[in-house]
């Protein structure tokens, strides 16, 4: 009996103070593990992988969808009058008259004959100008016409163009909802998994503390009725 | 100072141990008194006072005014008792770490000395000089002085000052935590082990590691390695995907790394005795005895706190031992789970196949 010689105060004393000191010693090894489990749980929670957004880079594509409005073109809206052929045509009837007025002159033709010739030559003329004058109307009725269609396909290339930018939009839209809810979905599992997991390792720990901390008070409580009264009466 | 301790605490450790006292003729032929009565004289003549201190109080005779200092003196002798039996059983209570099999003998040798007059080990007793004295100090709180041929200076503890440790966890002797009971448990959790590979928590004697940690080829057939058994004869040997191991148990073992290092004494503690030399489990029990970590020992007195320097050194070597002497054994020489890959061949001809398997494979 050790403790008794030990400390002069009879076997109880003795066996309560190695009892009480066991008791102890249980409590301080399970508090040491309960703050070791805590910083292990901390630590873990810490250095996972941060939860992301699986959808977090899926980017709005619509504007890979240009309009190409601005490339359609009126073919006609350049067209240029034939007016060379016009003036060939001119010239060459200038230099007939002219070739024919030395024939009359050379031949002794009077002056009846050179009025008339310059008749048919301005005739010549007026049938170039008629000619020019169809030519343009015909040039801008095909204008007209370019330009309504050209209109008709710009009108069609913005509808398709925003038809791709509302669904493209949309789609996006949808994906970063999903990823939204998935993300919250985690986090809230993991946090409560973390939280539930910490909770109860805690109250674990915390109720052997509690319990070896008690064992060694009654341990010594149980020590005192053998020894306080004396000690008094000393 | 640090050789001094593990010097006093080796030699103290084997002294108990060795039996070698029961040779000691001077020894058996001395006189054995353990009677220490540290409680009898801490209390002597403290009834007396207890009286006087009532009477004054109940006769209004009190010195000071409104019997003050009376009132609180009376107060502290009702407490002494319990504070008393309280303050050893810690004191014994804190000491007895020094009889652990793998006590960390850096720790100051003072305390095994102490743990001996306690527990009344031969040679420390009364007759051979040494005594342990209980004082109740005036402001209540206790002390407990040991002295003896051993002590260069009386040991003193004092109440208060351990109950404030007490208060933050931290102990007079660190205690070195059981290296194998924590690296057990982690090989359990850093995921490496199906839930089917575990009983009641821990490893089952068969435990393998996970199919998924095992390299493979791009078909899905174990990628093996050949290995030379002798004679011409070869096995095939497990490959582990050691990225992915170390990718999935690496969060699991830092973690771990904090826990330990939440309480730095025992960081101390277990870097001494089992991690700072990178031993094996093996030699570890021969450290214990007589080796330690001899001049790479960290200091309890100079060293704490840690250093960020040191908590990172611990960091590694730490995983270090876990990675030799826990992990290793399941990723070392594992013969193959498919039964006909398992058996034993001619290795030039398993050579001579695999070129051709190369060859086909590359379509050389």
């Amino acid at each position: 009996m050790p403790a008794a010689a030990i400390i002069g105060a009879g076997l109880k004393i003795a066996g309560g103070l190695f009892g009480s000191s066991a008791a102890k010693r249980r409590a301080r090894r399970l508090a040491r593990q309960l703050r070791a489990e805590t910083k292990k749980l901390n630590a873990l929670e810490n250095s996972r992988q941060q939860i992301v957004n699986p959808y977090s880079n899926v980017t709005d594509v619509s504007n890979l969808a240009v309009s190409q409005a601005q490339k359609i073109s009126n073919p006609f809206a350049n067209l240029s009058v034939a007016t060379k052929a016009s003036e060939i045509q001119m010239e060459q009837s200038d230099l007939a008259l002219a070739n024919t007025l030395d024939t009359l002159r050379a031949t002794g033709a009077g002056a009846g004959g050179a009025t008339a010739l310059a008749q048919a030559a301005l005739q010549s003329k007026q049938g170039v100008a008629a000619s020019i004058e169809t030519q343009e109307a015909q040039n801008e009725k095909m204008r007209a016409q370019g330009q309504q269609t050209m209109e008709q396909q710009q009108v069609a290339e913005a509808v398709r163009v925003q038809g791709v930018q509302i669904s493209e939009a949309g789609r996006t839209q949808q994906l970063k909802g999903m990823g939204r809810n998935i993300q919250m979905q985690m986090r809230e599992t993991r946090e409560q998994d973390g939280v539930n997991y910490q909770r109860d390792k805690i109250a674990a720990l915390t109720g052997a503390v509690n319990k070896a901390k008690n064992a060694s008070t009654n341990a010594i409580t149980g020590m005192l009725s053998s020894f306080g009264g004396g000690l008094m009466g000393m | 100072m640090e050789n001094k301790n593990i010097e006093k605490n080796l030699f103290l450790k084997q002294l108990n141990e060795s039996g070698a006292l029961g040779f000691d003729k001077d020894f058996i032929a001395t006189s054995y008194d353990v009677n220490f009565d540290i409680l009898g004289k801490a209390f002597e003549g403290t009834g007396r006072t207890y009286a006087k201190l009532t009477m004054a109080i109940e006769n209004n005779t009190c010195v000071s005014e409104n019997c003050e200092h009376e009132r609180k003196q009376l107060n502290i002798l009702q407490e002494a008792p319990q504070k008393s039996l309280d303050f050893l059983s810690e004191i014994i209570s804190q000491l007895s770490v020094v009889e652990d099999p793998n006590f960390d003998p850096n720790n100051n040798f003072k305390y095994t000395i102490a743990n001996s007059i306690l527990t009344e080990k031969p040679g420390f007793s009364k007759s051979h000089g040494y005594d342990m004295v209980l004082k109740i100090l005036k402001n209540g709180s206790l002390e407990l002085t040991f002295t003896g041929p051993m002590f260069e200076e009386p040991l003193v503890l004092n109440s208060s000052a351990l109950e404030s440790l007490q208060q933050l966890g931290v102990s007079i002797v660190a205690e070195t935590p059981d290296v194998n009971t924590l690296m057990m448990k982690l090989l359990t959790n850093i995921g490496l082990f199906t839930a089917d590979q575990l009983i009641d928590g821990e490893l089952s004697p068969t435990a393998v590691i996970a199919d998924e940690f095992i390299a493979k080829n791009p078909d899905g057939s174990y990628d093996y390695e050949i290995i030379d058994i002798g004679n011409g004869k070869g096995r095939n040997i497990l490959k582990f995907d050691m990225d992915r191991i170390t990718r999935k148990a690496m969060p699991f073992i830092n973690a771990e790394v904090a826990g330990v290092l939440s309480s730095e004494q025992d960081a101390v503690a277990l870097w001494n005795v089992y991690i700072a030399k990178g031993t094996s489990v093996e030699e570890d029990a021969q450290m214990v005895q007589n080796a330690n970590a001899a001049n790479e020992s960290w200091s309890y007195e100079e060293d704490l706190p840690l250093s960020q320097d040191k908590k990172v050194l611990f960091e590694s070597k730490y995983i270090e031992y876990f990675m030799n002497n826990y992990l290793s054994q399941f990723i070392t020489d594992k013969l193959p789970t498919v039964e006909e890959d398992a058996a034993v061949f001619d290795l030039a001809e398993a050579k001579k196949a695999k070129a051709q398997k190369f060859i086909e494979d590359n379509q050389l």
